[in-house]
């Protein structure tokens, strides 16, 4: 029933066909065709929640389809486990990376081999890989030493050893630099045009789409409403397909990572210039302030022991957003952590409106106006046991308590105001938090956040993992916070969200900020260098 | 009836989800909910019984007798629900002292030990300290409390001074309780009783607490146990109250399900970590005393196997209430039951290990269903979460 179109001249690498998954009532792929050619690139594109992970984890045997077929090299088959799918040639390189540390970039690259060990050839096919397609891997070089974009290439080479005939590539661009970015697409354009291979580069940013493919395919809540040749196709009218209405560039540019429009547009001609405006009056040095956060030479190390803040200097005044650009393994999460009072300072100070405070002890950042959107909110901004009500009083439940003791009916509804306030889609006060959508849970932590009327909010990683809906919600809310007088800390590794956003922006380079500028100074060229490590001595080449 | 009494068990630990997790806190299958939890112990109670009385038949044995005897040693005999509560009281103030810590994400399981360390020092201030009787009672209470606490103490302070596992310690810490007791009573300038003609030679046995230094009895048609028992209950509710409605009870719950969150929050690890492990060990502690003045353990007396795995029990009846208190209440009076009613087993004919076997079965009962409910929670806690990234 699904040979209909088998007509075409050559046999393409992957024919899905009719494919359909749905979890409980969820439909993730609702009768998806999909054709991967061989010597081309084919771009899926779609929103958080569009269907396209759960299609590539159909094709690599993760998750088993309800109905619809499967042909590889015109070949009908079942994939039930990633085994098979390595059997039949194909590889995927997983979003997150899955590397151990203290091992070398070999060791993990052979990690779940079985049968004979050899190691000398193992190491030899490891450099055979990465010259012959430029990566540029040390195959000795420990893991825990390599930077996000080198790691990443370790990603590569361990899928290219079984040497697949069709690559799947998971957002691959969520942290990288541009540069490193660059350099991804052009192994992979080697990869597809010498050696004849298929890829699908699975993605929601447009600007990636349009750069590295050849064909796209554009999925949106669970089907696909378009498919075209990416020479055919412009940012807008992807853009428009992926989010189903006429997009305003402006507001949501930061969520589909059109880099350039954003920078473009941004440099003179402002539709902002009025908060520009305010901010070089304060932003000028002639009146000292007291600004709302100063942190002076901080120095932190992490669990492992490594120095992870290596004299960090910056200063946050109020009602304006500070954004923390810098490639992910830099100190962001460090600075979070000092910033959540869960890492003490070993050098340096914290100053809060001009007060100093010790960072480790519990609930002293807190307690003196600092708060924080954690990056990993399940791990440091939430209760996932606790109600909706609950986690929106877990910091300040004093808040409503007389002598130790408070009113479970007081909460829900105070609860319900803050929720009523904060727009959170749940079955009520008393729904348990894990029961709430990601946007939502994030949304609670900010109200929770907001209602103890800090001095600073530190936000990291705010809209990581969500929709774009959700994405220009928050970005709404810190302008208002930051407009309603409050210094904000933007810690992001998506360099569009910190552009958009910012007033200024500092880069953070090994634990440190190496730069800061405007944001109506910002150049992208300089930027990237910055965010590289280029203007931290010397010892930046080695990392780039 | 004694599966009158085990189903009761099972509504009120199942009417206690709620507030014990927060989580059916979902109106809707609220009812549902409680519906399903009951029928499994429902379920669970009739299956064991059923397996038993096979057991029986098939050795040889009357299972009419087994069961009746159960029943006549637990409720039925005259006299013998009194000595229920009484073996009742220990077991709830253990099992609220382990919800406590339990609720603060800190683990203890060496009640055991901390209920042997309590009786001693009760056992000596009991003894040695003269004055009025009351006051005598009092003093004993609060110094077993506290050897209790000092116990645990060592594994709270091993914990956040060198991060030794208080798993471990508290489990080791038992073992060290058992020896140093036991030399206490070998030795006539701490606990060993003086020689007389009411202990042999080689015993290793305390002196009697004076009458004037027990606790009260309180009798109700012939069934009499110690006033203690409204204490218990009234702590219950305490327990209860603070889970509910502290500040205290909250921020311990915030620790206990997310450390990071409940630093950030302000709440110190090791300060609240600390408090939730002495006041476990200090009711382990006081359980100890409580046995030992209440008469219905040991008669008054403090012995090597005094304890007799009370620690043990508490801690299961914690496990089994799921830590809610009134939950607690009513598992530990389940459990008291089946130990009142084993003493009549021996004269069923039926063979010691046969009837432990039975026994072990119906505690069996009690502790599949929560195991199964935690689980189910927790496997709709994950599938929610993962659906989401």
């Amino acid at each position: 029933m699904a040979d209909q179109r088998t007509a075409g001249t050559e046999v393409p690498a992957v024919r899905l066909t009719s494919i359909s998954k749905s979890f409980g009532a969820i439909v993730a792929c609702d009768r998806v065709d999909l054709t991967l050619h061989r010597g081309r690139i084919h771009g899926i594109l779609g929103e958080n929640g569009a269907g396209k992970s759960t299609l590539m984890k159909v094709l690599i045997g993760l998750v088993l389809p309800d109905g619809g077929t499967i042909e590889v090299d015109g070949e009908r088959c079942q994939i039930r486990d990633p085994h098979d799918a390595s059997i039949r040639g194909i590889g995927m390189v997983h979003q997150h990376f899955s590397l151990v540390e203290p091992l070398t970039v070999w060791e993990n690259v052979m990690l779940g081999d079985t049968g004979r060990f050899d190691a000398p050839a193992a190491r030899r096919r490891v450099a055979e890989i990465s010259e012959h397609y430029g990566l540029g891997v040390d195959a000795d070089a420990k893991v825990g030493d390599l930077s996000a974009g080198v790691r990443q290439r370790v990603e590569i080479i361990k899928c290219l050893r079984r040497d697949p005939s069709i690559l799947i590539f998971d957002e691959p661009t969520s942290v990288l630099t541009p540069g490193e970015s660059e350099r991804l697409f052009d192994v992979l354009r080697q990869a597809v045009r010498e050696e004849n291979r298929a890829v699908a580069l699975v993605s929601h940013k447009l600007d990636e789409i349009l750069h590295a493919t050849d064909e796209v395919t554009i999925m949106r809540a669970g089907s696909v409403v378009q498919r075209m040749e990416t020479s055919d196709a412009d940012a807008p009218m992807l853009a428009r397909a992926m989010v189903g209405r006429e997009v305003s560039l402006r507001s949501e540019a930061s969520a589909l990572g059109l880099i350039e429009t954003v920078a473009a547009g941004a440099g003179d001609d402002d539709g902002e210039g009025s908060r520009d405006g305010e901010h070089e009056g304060t932003g000028g040095d002639s009146v000292p302030r007291v600004p709302a956060l100063r942190l002076r030479d901080v120095v932190a190390r992490g669990p492992d022991g490594r120095v992870s803040l290596d004299g960090l200097s910056v200063d946050v005044f109020d009602s304006e957003i500070v954004g923390v650009a810098g490639v992910e393994g830099n100190g962001q999460a460090a600075l979070t952590d000092l910033l959540s009072s869960l890492l003490p300072a070993e050098a340096g100070s914290v100053e809060v409106d001009g007060v100093r405070v010790e960072p480790g002890s519990p609930g002293a950042m807190s307690s003196a106006g600092v708060a924080v959107i954690p990056e990993d909110r399940h791990a440091s901004g939430c209760v996932l046991d606790m109600t909706v009500a609950e986690n929106l009083f877990l910091v300040d439940i004093e808040r409503i308590a007389k002598r130790g003791i408070y009113d479970p009916a007081v909460m829900r509804r105070d609860a319900a105001v803050l929720i009523e306030n904060f727009d959170i889609h749940t079955a009520g006060p008393d729904a348990p938090f894990w029961s709430l959508s990601g946007g939502n849970q994030q949304r609670v932590v900010l109200a929770r956040e907001l209602s103890y009327s800090p001095k600073v909010l530190v936000a990291a990683q705010p809209t990581r993992g969500l929709d774009v809906g959700a994405i220009e919600w928050m970005t709404n809310r810190l302008r208002q916070v930051a407009d309603s007088g409050v210094g904000v800390l933007l810690i992001s590794n998506e360099l569009e969200e910190i552009l958009q956003l910012s007033d200024r922006v500092v880069v953070l380079f090994r634990g440190r900020i190496i730069g800061e500028m405007d944001r109506a100074d910002v150049d992208l060229e300089e930027l990237g260098l910055l965010l590289g490590g280029a203007g931290a001595e010397a010892d930046a080449e080695a990392a780039a | 009836m004694s599966d009158q009494q085990t189903p009761q068990a099972a509504a009120g630990d199942s009417g206690t989800d709620p507030t014990a997790s927060g989580r059916s806190a979902t109106a809707p299958s609220r009812l549902h909910e409680a519906a399903v939890a009951a029928a499994m112990y429902l379920g669970c109670i009739v299956v064991a019984l059923f397996a038993s009385a096979l057991i029986v038949w098939a050795t040889g044995g009357s299972w009419q007798a087994v069961f009746s005897a159960l029943l006549d040693g637990s409720l039925r005999a005259p006299g013998r629900w009194g000595e229920t509560i009484g073996i009742a009281i220990p077991l709830v103030v253990v099992a609220l002292g382990t919800a406590i810590n339990g609720r603060a994400g800190v683990v203890n399981i060496g009640q055991e030990g901390q209920v042997m360390m309590g009786t001693a020092f009760a056992t000596y201030v009991g003894v040695r300290l003269g004055g009025p009787g009351p006051v005598v009672i009092v003093c004993l209470l609060i110094v077993g409390a506290l050897a209790g606490a000092m116990w645990a103490g060592i594994a709270s302070w091993l914990l956040y001074w060198r991060r030794v596992p208080e798993v471990l310690t508290t489990l080791l810490l038992i073992t060290v309780a058992s020896q140093a007791t036991g030399y206490a009573l070998k030795v006539d300038w701490l606990l060993l009783a003086p020689f007389r003609e009411d202990r042999s030679v080689r015993n290793q046995v305390s002196e009697q607490l004076e009458a004037d230094t027990r606790l009260p009895l309180i009798d109700i048609w012939g069934n009499d146990f110690p006033i203690s028992a409204f204490a218990v209950v009234l702590m219950a509710v305490i327990v209860f109250l603070l889970f509910k409605r502290s500040v205290w009870g909250f921020r311990m719950r915030m620790l206990g399900r997310n450390a990071r969150t409940a630093q950030r929050a302000g709440v110190s690890t090791v300060k609240y970590g600390t408090t939730a492990m002495l006041i476990s060990g200090a009711c382990a502690g006081l359980a100890g005393a409580l046995m030992l003045s209440g008469g219905d353990f040991g008669n008054y007396r403090f012995t090597p196997g005094f304890a007799n795995n009370i620690g043990w029990e508490g801690l299961l009846v914690a496990l089994v209430a799921r830590s809610h208190p009134v939950g607690i209440v009513v598992v530990a009076f389940s459990f008291a039951g089946l130990r009142a009613g084993s003493g009549f087993l021996a004269a069923t004919g039926v063979e010691r290990e046969i009837s432990q076997v039975v026994l072990a079965l119906l505690v069996l009962a009690l502790l599949v269903p929560p195991a199964i409910l935690f689980i189910r929670e927790r496997r709709r806690a994950l599938s929610a979460t993962r659906d989401r990234t």
